[in-house]
């Protein structure tokens, strides 16, 4: 752009569209929609956590006055699984069925579906299922998975490994390290070994569709809180041996997502089974115990850790093994998060000799898979408390340690021995903010004297890097990932000059909307009330290769960027014509085509180019009726979105309750599209880091291999007095290989969260040499660990 | 199963009678009876607060009582709080604070910022916190729900000083 109204909405704190309908309660929510003569379906989940299924009668359910239909493994003939899309090398192979197949692996894996009238009459009915399980041997410890004798989940698999996946080491320049030469040279190897925990992310509102079938046309619509249309319309067709043309997938308002919504889910073919066998609308909304139990966990890692550093703090190598607690069987996208882990390790560091072991072990437990963040916050978590541990073995301050290892400003793009290559960026700017933000200098002064009366302050550092914006097509064929890495736009000039823009993007809180329409007003420079945005209808968007995520509006805009440049050229052939001047001399700006240096005199609206675009009177020679254009960008590279945050807290140390004394962010996720859109991301991000590094958490009952914390009165989400105020900073680095500089942003303030937080705990019990390895750090955790240590 | 039931209430000021099973929530006839679908459903086990309405006055959550409890009850939801077309101040602050993202506990946290500024005029940000710590989000944070309601007192205390 070369005008003088350059970015009049990019940068701006724009109001968001999506809000009027919310804040008067007239938001359409999945739970909201109900067609004429809609039925209800209550699911039966298996109350074990390993069981065969030897039979179910479902003769009185069936005989209940109001039932419709009863659905069970039986009626699944011709009906496929989910596929894992993620298939690493050496990864067994393991779909997502619609009911249990044979044998219940979780407790929540659907064994039975009832359809009826009403949601209550549908409950009623499911209490009339009789089923004979035959309870077998759990297991829902990852260890234990792995031992031998361990009772097999998958028979198919022979045992609980599903996967052993190494990374050696070498970046994509084909350079190799030498770990094991770096352990040998180092003065120290600090050792760590950490239980990240179980979470998720519980959007508040729960799961849901409404499936309507078209017997005359043969078409099933599918109104549906996925957050990948798409891709669902993709699969769902092929699970249901249905044309991918016959099956339109609506996306009303989501409640919440948070990668959550990313995947595909049994219930989604069971709905859509029953509406085709009933011919008439079926509805199904999750409960809350439901949810909790049968929607994707995230995080469940165990790592172990070893760092090989000189004795002046350089860091000379790094090894790991990574034992990812999958559940029961691969979700859709498998391993992935746990992969990431280890391609995200070394993060902000000049860590040239790195070695990780993943290992993807089968538990009876729900499905561990896509959850914001998607395995970054799992490995920082690691990082940098290892980063911690060796600054206290080596006596070097923490912020020092970092300082010393990280990649400098103008070593990008640099080449992680991860396999990454990470774009751009300013590490240390960021960590010297952060920490002057927080008056690191004089906090840790006064830490000493605080200690003296007894208040026990601790200050956590943790640095981040969140590879984002997933990614060039061919990097995830690479990978083995079985999607695209493209988000499409078209953008439609109406007669009257106002723009329609159709994206695959689904908002589901982020304020998408509200930000492509910023990004398309300013490129091609009108009024960002004359820009209408269409989302959530498989049948008039373009296909997302990836889907929405909260780090995808950056590709996304490029998207929309591409289109309106191809307009804008046409826009300038219709008006040179008309204008009587050749093309060359004529330029776009202002959202008027004129001629240059002529602009007073010979120019015209972009509504004027648009009618004649939709008459079609005089047309340059190629150029086709209307104006509209459609552009499908694959990015050329990930973005690395980066930062700093540091955690300051205080420790009761006879209660193991955490205070909040402050909480900074120093954030670089590129370009800006809109800042106050952006701040409310990153205090998202931050309660879900924060959550699961202190309060949340889905505990199994190793005896019976019950899932514990089935509500939210013992899943605990935190509240308004469990969070602090944030203070946030931002560092601009644009990305230097994407249209407009930005990068992904939307999950970053989860990744350093539980790392700044568990090394404050631990800097503020060093006295007692109290570690918090496992996450979450909840008060009673705390209070044993101080209690062992004698506090 | 049990006979349906005939229940009256006075909902957003207008008279309503519903038939309704015994067992019948009053969150559920809300949605489903009446038609009023910004009550949201997060828990229906009284912990998240998106079905916060007033009743008789009262903060309650919806999804612990029955419909027929309700019975010659006045009840408020999100749909009756504007006047016509002007928004309620609590309204305005939150979209205007950035107080909500996917919006969904959004109506029952307004009401419950309704309930805190109606007792407290000039609410701290911690006492804020602690008022309203019945309502669960988990996008925003709660900061800038914290800041939409401090907002929103300040407007509501200068309306109802000039009133």
């Amino acid at each position: 752009m070369t005008t003088t109204q350059e970015n009049r909405w990019i940068g701006v704190s724009a109001p968001r569209r999506e809000d009027a309908p919310l804040i008067r309660g007239r938001g359409r929510y999945i739970a909201d929609i109900e067609p004429a003569g809609t039925v209800h379906m209550a699911i039966l989940r298996s109350p074990y956590a390993h069981a065969r299924i030897n039979g179910i009668d479902t003769a009185a359910a069936e005989a209940l006055d109001g039932v419709h239909c009863v659905l069970t493994a039986a009626d699944l003939e011709g009906i496929g699984d989910f596929p894992t899309i993620w298939r690493l090398p050496g990864q067994k192979e393991c779909t997502t069925p619609a009911f249990a197949p044979g044998k219940a692996r979780y407790v929540g894996e659907p064994v039975a579906a009832v359809v009826a009238d009403s949601r209550y009459l549908a409950e009623d009915a499911l209490d009339l299922l009789d089923v004979d399980y035959e309870i077998l041997d759990h297991v829902v410890d990852v260890e234990a998975a792995l031992a031998d004798g361990a009772p097999v989940i998958n028979e198919d698999m022979g045992d609980n490994t599903i996967i052993e996946y190494t990374f050696p080491g070498i970046n994509a320049l084909g350079v190799a390290g030498d770990i094991d030469g770096a352990f040998e040279e180092a003065d120290e190897i600090v050792s760590g070994r950490f239980k990240v925990g179980r979470y998720s992310g519980v959007a508040l509102e729960t799961r849901g569709h409404v499936a309507e079938w078209d017997d005359l046309r043969q078409t099933l619509t599918l109104h549906s809180g996925s957050q990948v249309a798409s891709l669902l319309r993709t699969e769902l067709a092929a699970a249901l041996g249905i044309p991918e043309t016959s099956v339109r997938i609506l996306t009303p308002n989501i409640g919440g997502a948070f990668g959550n919504q990313w995947d595909r889910y049994p219930e989604d073919i069971l709905v859509s089974l029953a509406s085709m066998k009933l011919c008439r609308p079926v509805k199904w909304i999750e409960d809350r115990r439901e949810a909790l139990q049968a929607t994707v966990h995230g995080r469940e890692q165990l790592q172990e850790w070893q760092l090989a550093a000189n004795s002046d703090g350089t860091v000379l190598g790094l090894k790991g093994r990574v034992l990812s607690d999958q559940g029961a069987h691969l979700h859709s996208v498998g391993i992935g998060p746990a992969w990431v882990t280890g391609a995200a390790a070394v993060n902000q560091y000049k860590i040239a000799n790195y070695h990780c072991d993943v290992v993807g072990v089968a538990t009876n437990k729900t499905p561990n898979s896509t959850f914001r963040g998607f395995g970054g916050p799992e490995a920082m978590f690691g990082i940098e408390r290892m980063m911690d541990k060796t600054a206290r073995r080596l006596g070097i301050d923490p912020a020092e340690l970092r300082r010393r290892n990280m990649i400098q400003a103008d070593e990008f793009p640099y080449f992680s021995p991860g396999g990454a290559v990470y774009d751009s960026g300013n590490y240390p700017a960021a960590l010297e903010k952060a920490l002057e933000a927080v008056e690191y200098d004089k906090v840790r002064e006064e830490q000493q004297s605080l200690r003296d009366q007894g208040v026990y302050r601790g200050i956590g550092i943790a640095s981040y890097i969140h590879v984002s914006g997933f990614g060039p097509s061919a990097i995830l064929g690479i990978l083995d990932y079985y999607t695209g890495g493209y988000e499409g736009s078209t953008v439609k000039i109406d007669p009257h000059g106002r723009a329609t823009l159709y994206t695959g993007m689904i908002p589901m809180g982020q304020g998408t909307e509200t930000t492509l329409a910023q990004v398309a007003a300013d490129h091609l420079e009108i009024d960002i009330a004359n820009v209408r945005v269409v989302w959530g209808d498989t049948d008039q968007t373009p296909y997302t290769g990836f889907g929405s995520a909260g780090s995808r509006s950056n590709v996304a805009a490029v998207a929309v960027i591409k289109a309106i440049e191809e307009i804008k050229a046409k826009a300038v052939r219709i008006g040179a014509g008309l204008l009587e001047a050749d093309p060359d001399d004529v330029a776009y700006a202002d959202g008027r085509i004129s001629v240059k240096g002529a602009e007073e005199m010979r120019s015209l609206s972009l509504a004027d180019v648009a009618q004649q675009a939709y008459w079609a009177h005089k047309l340059p020679e190629g150029d086709q009726p209307t104006l509209e254009a459609t552009y499908v960008y694959d990015p050329a590279n990930f973005t690395t979105a980066c930062g700093t945050h540091v955690a300051v807290v205080d420790v009761d140390i006879d209660t193991g309750k955490i205070d909040w004394v402050k909480y900074v962010v120093v954030d670089d996720a590129g370009t800006i599209i809109n800042p106050l859109l952006v701040e409310g991301q990153i205090h998202g991000a931050l309660s879900n880091g924060l959550g699961g590094a202190m309060l949340e958490e889905f505990v199994y009952d190793e005896e019976s291999g019950q899932l514990l914390s089935s509500t939210l009165m013992d899943y605990l989400v935190p509240s308004f007095t469990d969070l602090p105020d944030f203070e946030i900073h931002h560092l601009v680095t644009p990305s230097p290989h994407t249209e407009g500089g930005f990068k992904g942003m939307g999950e970053a303030g989860c990744f350093p969260a539980a790392g700044a937080l568990a090394n404050a705990v631990t800097d503020a019990l060093s006295h007692l040499g109290v570690e918090a390895d496992q996450t979450p750090v909840t008060p009673s955790r705390l209070w044993s660990l101080i209690d062992q240590a004698g506090g | 199963m049990a006979e349906n039931m005939s229940v009256v209430i006075n909902v957003n000021g207008a008279g309503r009678e519903v038939s309704v099973e015994p067992r019948k929530t009053l969150a559920d006839a809300i949605r489903e009876d009446l038609g009023l679908t910004g009550t949201h459903l997060g828990c229906e086990h009284g912990v998240c607060g998106a079905c916060t309405i007033l009743l008789d006055g009262e903060v309650v959550r919806s999804c612990l009582m029955l419909a027929v409890q309700a019975d010659g009850a006045e009840i408020t939801t999100i749909e009756g709080i504007a006047d016509g077309d002007a928004l309620h101040p609590m309204q305005s602050a939150f979209s205007e604070y950035h107080g909500l993202q996917c919006g969904f506990c959004t109506p029952g946290m307004i009401l419950a910022g309704i309930d805190v500024v109606s007792r407290n005029p000039d609410p701290s940000p911690q006492e804020i916190r602690e008022e309203m710590g019945g309502n669960i989000c988990r996008c925003t944070g709660y900061q800038k729900i914290v800041e939409s309601v401090q907002a929103a007192a300040a407007v509501m205390s200068a309306e109802g000083g000039s009133a």
